[in-house]
């Protein structure tokens, strides 16, 4: 009788079991809705914005078009210039969705790809400098290796020289005035220190010739991230920011040239995603560490597959659940930053309307006008805490075990 | 652990090199330099006067030369003279607005975790109830909310919204710190409490907003760092022992579970004397963050370098102490 009243159970894929676990998180489902709702308004914009979110009124009264309060005509009033809140948040939300979809995507493939290295060849230094008169050993020589080898030699022997000048440049002062015959402490001192650099400088050119170095990518990669994780990342932001807006520089002007005045926000994604990686490629590097050791990398490297068919094929499929976790919380992050570098009037710059930017003169008109802030405060909010929402019930479903 | 707290320190030697030449570099290719203020400020300034002054300031040569002149000076203390507050940088920082932020932003991490971690212990100790899901929800939101949002809808409400529609509601102040100093105290101007009184005035709000999303991080944490301690064996052994619920949460589980609170809140200090760059701005707070934010705008490029080298230290500083902290109060962890 029991057997016969239940049917034999459906096998189901891993993503079919996620998908369910997945519909019982109910706010990470509403979250789902949200994220949903939001994409449709930035694709449908033109169709449901009532007006041109740039568009400034013109006619006799000017005065009487701004700081309207919310009415039938303005669902959420006007601004400073007459424009309509209400299509500004709409067009807003394109903007938005394009830095955080765009950012967590490119953080993603940066960071999984420094990861994966960085986990992979841990403990496995790599070749990376083979003086010109070096002995090449025996074994794999891809023609890449033979190219870099010459290219290292150049960037090697102009390091050198750059250090060399660069002593003389800052020691000459005192070592003419030495010569003149001023002995002072501080003169001797800088000559002496000229002397020890150049003779660096000149056993560092004898080693060259010879030498040969192994890099451990592991080690070169985390030590760019420690490195970045201690620069203050904000601060860095708004100095990248103001640097790379400006048509003086040449990402600036070539910025200008391909998005006109959407360059700003070419511009906030690269800085974005320049510091996005960060925290994927950690993930990744952790992950990929535990499964290089498990016995199926094992057996695809004694069956024969390369080095990038093991990581990529192997590896980061089997890594991808954290990824897809981290990614999600990361559209929420960048929309955040993107928000706030435009608060402070270093992020996307008018006359596009972006939620961020649109607070940026709100708190002016914090007395007479709080709609202005209002409105584009809570659509930030809305869409961070819809993707933090996503990320955390998909980080449910995808690892069951994991719980935070 | 003494050699490994050496080794930890020389390599930060390297770090922060990189770091000041990454910092220095980005600053000096900004857009403009720093004589264009003179430049507008007095027309009638000439080439001759211009490059004369481009000389003095050591603008003619290349940024690399710069730099490392401007660390050898760094290294005995001397960061450079702030253009807009004619005094030395050092000074203006740490003397001008370091207080502060130490003030605001250290009362803010003291109040978050007073608050956190009593709740965080609750939620979990209580978890799947109403009151953990309420936590939990109110947690997510506050940890989602965009600061400058907070800091914004916090003046309307408690600065406008409220005071206009009760009328016995106190206004609070928009931002700025109070007029009162210390020395008026001790002088007997002003009394104590009224001192007190007035800066704790206008410190609410700014606290207020800071504290919202480090309470909503740190009640996050401690939850789920007191849930992972109290499914492991130890603390089974204690409940089998007979110890009481109460001995068993506060003597065993607890101190394991604020082992990684310690880190975390060694890893924010640097943060926190850094300033909150965004709500000192919406409060007019002058403290570090906007010393930074306002020497970006302003270009006085003094300021902004030292103030930014300085939060590089901290923040490798910090990183150290907390690995050290780390060792210290969790003897399973050994540093060789």
């Amino acid at each position: 009788m029991l057997s016969a009243a239940r049917p034999a159970p459906k096998s189901q894929s891993a993503w079919a079991l996620a998908w369910r676990r997945f519909r019982k998180h109910r706010l990470a489902m509403s979250a789902l809705v949200v994220v949903i709702l939001l994409v449709l308004m930035a694709f449908l914009a033109p169709l449901l914005a009532p007006y041109d979110p740039t568009a400034q009124p013109t006619g006799g009264d000017l005065a009487s078009f701004y700081f309207q309060g919310p009415s039938r005509a303005h669902w959420l009033g006007t601004d400073d210039l007459g424009r309509d809140v209400l299509s500004r948040i709409i067009y807003g939300s394109r903007i938005s969705l394009l830095v955080g979809f765009t950012v967590a995507l490119s953080a993603v493939v940066l960071g999984t790809i420094l990861g994966t290295l960085a986990g992979y060849f841990s403990g496995r230094p790599l070749r990376f400098y083979l003086g010109p008169l070096a002995f090449a050993y025996e074994g794999w020589h891809p023609p890449l290796f033979a190219l870099w080898r010459v290219i290292s030699w150049v960037l090697f022997y102009a390091f050198l020289y750059f250090v060399a000048r660069l002593s003389w440049i800052l020691a000459s002062d005192a070592v003419r005035a030495a010569l003149g015959g001023s002995w002072t402490l501080s003169n001797a001192f800088s000559s002496l220190a000229l002397l020890l650099v150049w003779a660096l400088v000149a056993l560092a050119a004898v080693w060259g010739l010879w030498g040969r170095l192994q890099l451990d990518l592991d080690i070169a990669i985390s030590r760019l991230i420690d490195f970045m994780l201690t620069i203050p990342t904000l601060p860095l932001l708004l100095v990248l920011s103001a640097l790379l807006r400006d048509p003086g520089v040449a990402v600036g002007r070539w910025a200008e040239a391909l998005f006109g005045s959407a360059a700003s926000v070419f511009i906030i994604i690269t800085i974005l995603v320049a510091f996005g990686w960060i925290t994927i490629a950690r993930l990744v590097r952790g992950v990929i560490l535990s499964l290089r050791e498990q016995e199926f990398t094992t057996a695809a490297q004694a069956l024969g597959a390369s080095e990038a068919r093991v990581m990529f094929r192997h590896l980061v499929p089997n890594a991808i659940a954290p990824i897809i976790v981290q990614a999600t919380l990361e559209v929420g992050n960048a929309i955040l930053v993107e928000a706030a570098l435009s608060f402070l009037g270093f992020g996307i710059q008018p006359p596009v309307a972006t939620w961020g930017n649109m607070l940026t003169n709100a708190q002016e008109y914090i007395f007479s006008a709080p709609w202005l802030a209002l409105a584009p405060g809570f659509m930030i909010f809305l869409t961070v805490l819809a993707f933090n929402y996503l990320g955390d019930g998909l980080r449910d479903a995808l690892d069951p075990r994991s719980r935070l | 652990m003494f050699a490994y707290t050496v080794r930890r320190l020389l390599q930060m030697v390297p770090l922060l090199f990189a770091a000041s030449v990454v910092i220095y570099t980005l600053l000096a290719l900004q857009p403009g330099d720093p004589l264009d203020q003179l430049r507008q400020a007095n027309p009638r300034i000439t080439a001759e006067q211009l490059e004369a002054l481009k000389r003095a300031y050591g603008l003619d040569q290349p940024i690399y030369v710069r730099y490392f002149k401007w660390l050898g000076r760094a290294v005995q203390g001397d960061l450079g003279l702030s253009r807009d507050y004619g005094i030395s940088a050092a000074q203006f920082i740490f003397q001008q607005r370091l207080p502060y932020t130490l003030l605001l932003s250290g009362l803010a991490l003291l109040i978050s975790l007073a608050v956190a971690i009593p709740v965080g212990i609750f939620s979990a100790v209580r978890q799947y109830s109403t009151a953990d899901y309420a936590i939990t929800t109110l947690a997510f939101m506050g940890y989602s909310m965009p600061v400058f949002f907070l800091g914004i809808l916090l003046l309307f409400l408690f600065a406008v919204w409220i005071p206009d529609h009760l009328p016995f509601f106190p206004r609070f102040p928009t931002g700025g710190v109070p007029g009162l100093l210390w020395s008026d105290v001790r002088s007997g101007n002003v009394g104590f409490l009224a001192f007190i009184g007035q800066w704790a005035w206008h410190l609410a709000l700014p606290v207020l907003a800071l504290s919202v999303i480090q309470i909503a991080t740190y009640t996050r944490f401690m939850r789920a760092s007191l849930l992972e301690v109290l499914n492991q064996d130890f603390v089974r052994t204690a409940r089998a022992k007979g110890l009481s619920e109460r001995l068993v949460l506060y003597k065993h589980a607890l101190r394991n579970a604020l082992i990684p609170i310690v880190t975390l809140v060694g890893l924010a200090i640097p943060g926190v004397l850094g300033g909150a760059v965004i709500t000192e701005t919406i409060f007019s707070w002058p403290g570090m963050g906007r010393a930074i934010f306002d020497s970006l705008v302003a270009k006085d490029y003094n300021v902004a370098m030292a103030a930014l080298a300085f939060l590089a230290f901290l923040t490798a500083l910090f990183n150290l102490i907390a690995d050290l902290m780390y060792a210290v109060v969790d003897p399973r962890i050994r540093y060789t």
